[in-house]
């Protein structure tokens, strides 16, 4: 089998200087700059009324009682299960008690919701803005050119990711274009921002993925669209089918058997 | 700054505490003081961490133990030019700082008319409101505070320190039933906290030692909570302690008893056979700390609660021989 030719490109070292690195340092400098943006940006959490603390609190405490009923004794646990169960079921903690029954607020017209998503729009936009123009700007200017090789071989399906933008059927996988190397830069930077801005940063992306993914356990519990009334109902409900076994029912036998002197 | 710093300074020693505080000035000299977290300069200058702010307000409460306000001063300075004068925090610790400096009555009086002019503008300003019942409890106005106390265990049930207070609160005022209820609430919340159980013990022992009817079952109750503390810490002294005091107690009322009557909801009376047993097993192990913290053998026992553990030994000893 014949030795396939290694294909060489000569290439004028001004790419390098006036292309690789002025996109490497243009991406490091927005990547500050969009740190900073964000920082700026970020609106402090609203505070919550104290109606609102209330009704999730008293949530918490129906559910701490149904965790660790066993460390007080029945004739407490009865006083506090009959009051927590009149209390949910009448609707004593809601922050709003004329509004029982109703259905929960469509998210999109409360006003306290739409707060946080403006937030997550603003942290979008802080991410696409930038990357939109960079984009844009490299597309004009540096379309087409092939940059480097890579110091490895690669398959041929790796053209479609390295070539971008340069349409030479017969071109080696491991030359490299301009916007791949863009497109490089944005995955690749993640270490270079930790290493300048500290490692809660902004501009790492991998964090906003993540914070898009999944929202925490406790957002979703008092969060916008959901009806506290009906979880107060449920709660009561737990509590009231709640099997009470003391835990200091016989403890005295137990420590006996256990210390020894 | 020493790593002392970075807890809350409440449980420290006083002579760590004047360590602490004596060095302040060298502290603050030695970090800088002005942090701000837009300059460029943080690209290359060390970032500023959680810690930092942590061990500003230590140093604070430190220095306030010891007297050295100007340092306190300069703290409360340091954090309200980072975090702004209208954080929650921050208007509590400067109102700490106002009461620590405040003179007589008239000034304290002035501090908590600031506390409920915050508290009139917001009402869900936490730390705010604890620092007005400390300060009702100073002042004396122990009913008032307990009625502010009330007020915010309704709107914030699970917060246990809160709850704590109150307990402690109740117990000065006498009404043992409302302070065990405050207390099993913070059981529910930290329900293996050995120095809640021991401490709710304590103050069940304290409800049966009125005198009452239901004393016997109060005491009962006290010296289960005791064991059930033992069982979650071993070597506990106050737990041991107490189990000796209400096994004690029991021991000259259990046997003239009559005979309970066996209700569904209560635990019945231990046996002579078993409380007997328990008052042996916590002298043994109560005379153990004694003789091994005397000798230095292990460290940690608080050296009040070791004297006192000591002097009740010898009070039964004396007792027996007689």
């Amino acid at each position: 089998m014949a030795q396939i030719p290694v294909q060489t490109i000569h290439r004028d070292p001004q790419l390098f200087y006036w292309i690789l690195i002025p996109i490497t340092v243009v991406m490091i400098l927005t990547g500050v700059l969009r740190h900073y943006a964000t920082v700026l940006m970020a609106t402090t959490p609203k505070k919550q009324e104290l109606p609102a603390i209330r009704e999730q609190r008293s949530l918490l405490r129906g559910i701490n009682l149904r965790t660790n009923a066993n460390a007080i004794s029945p004739a407490s646990f009865q006083a506090r299960k009959d009051y927590l169960v009149n209390a949910y079921e009448k609707g004593d903690f809601l922050k709003e008690p004329d509004k029982k029954g109703q259905a929960a607020p469509n998210p999109m017209t409360d006003p306290a919701a739409m707060e946080g998503m403006m937030g997550m729009m603003k942290g979008n936009m802080a991410m696409m803005i930038p990357q939109t123009l960079i984009m844009g700007w490299i597309n004009a200017f540096f379309s087409g050119f092939v940059m480097i090789k890579l110091p490895f071989p690669l398959t041929i399906k790796f053209k479609s990711m390295l070539q971008a933008g340069v349409a030479t059927r017969d071109m080696d996988p491991q030359w490299m274009s301009s916007i791949s190397w863009y497109v490089l830069c944005i995955f690749g930077l993640q270490s270079v921002f930790n290493y300048l801005l500290g490692s809660d940063n902004a501009a790492s992306q991998m964090a906003q993925q993540m914070g898009q993914m999944g929202p925490g356990a406790g957002a979703q519990m008092f969060g916008p669209g959901v009806d506290p009334d009906k979880q107060f109902k449920a709660e009561a409900e737990n509590l009231a089918v709640l099997a009470h076994e003391y835990t200091l029912a016989g403890v005295e036998q137990r420590l006996l058997e256990t210390v020894k002197v | 700054m020493s790593s002392s710093l970075s807890h809350p300074p409440a449980h420290l020693p006083p002579s760590v505490a004047l360590q602490l505080s004596q060095q302040a000035p060298v502290t603050l000299r030695n970090t800088p003081s002005v942090i701000s977290s837009y300059s460029l300069s943080t690209l290359w200058s060390a970032a500023e961490t959680p810690e930092l702010w942590t061990e500003y307000e230590n140093l604070m409460l430190s220095c306030l133990r010891t007297g050295d306000e100007q340092s306190a001063g300069q703290c409360l300075e340091r954090l309200t030019e980072r975090f702004g004068a209208e954080n929650e925090r921050l208007m509590a610790l400067r109102g700490l700082f106002q009461e620590a400096i405040a003179k007589d009555d008239a000034a304290l009086k002035q501090v908590l008319g600031e506390y409920e002019n915050i508290l009139a503008k917001d009402p869900s300003n936490m730390p705010v409101s604890k620092r007005r019942i400390a300060l009702l409890k100073t002042l004396g106005k122990t009913t008032e505070a307990i009625t502010a106390l009330n007020e915010f265990v309704d709107s914030s049930p699970t917060d246990a320190e809160a709850w704590a207070e109150l307990a402690d609160l109740y117990v000065t005022q006498g009404m043992y039933p409302q302070a065990i209820f405050a207390l099993e609430e913070v059981l529910l919340i930290t329900p293996y906290a050995w120095n809640i159980h021991a401490r709710l013990g304590e103050i069940l022992f304290m409800a049966g030692s009125t005198g009452d009817s239901s004393g016997d079952k109060y005491l009962a109750e006290s010296l289960r909570r005791f064991c059930r503390s033992i069982e979650l810490c071993d070597d506990y002294l106050r737990g041991y302690y107490g189990l000796k005091l209400a096994t004690n107690k029991l021991l000259t009322s259990l046997p003239q008893a009559s005979r309970q009557s066996k209700s569904d909801s209560t635990l019945p009376l231990p046996d002579l056979k078993t409380v007997e047993r328990l008052n042996e097993t916590a002298t043994a192990k109560l005379s153990e700390i004694v003789r091994r913290s005397v000798s230095g053998e292990c460290e940690g026992y608080d050296k009040g609660e070791v004297i006192a553990a000591k002097a009740l030994l010898d009070s039964g000893a004396t007792k027996t021989i007689r």
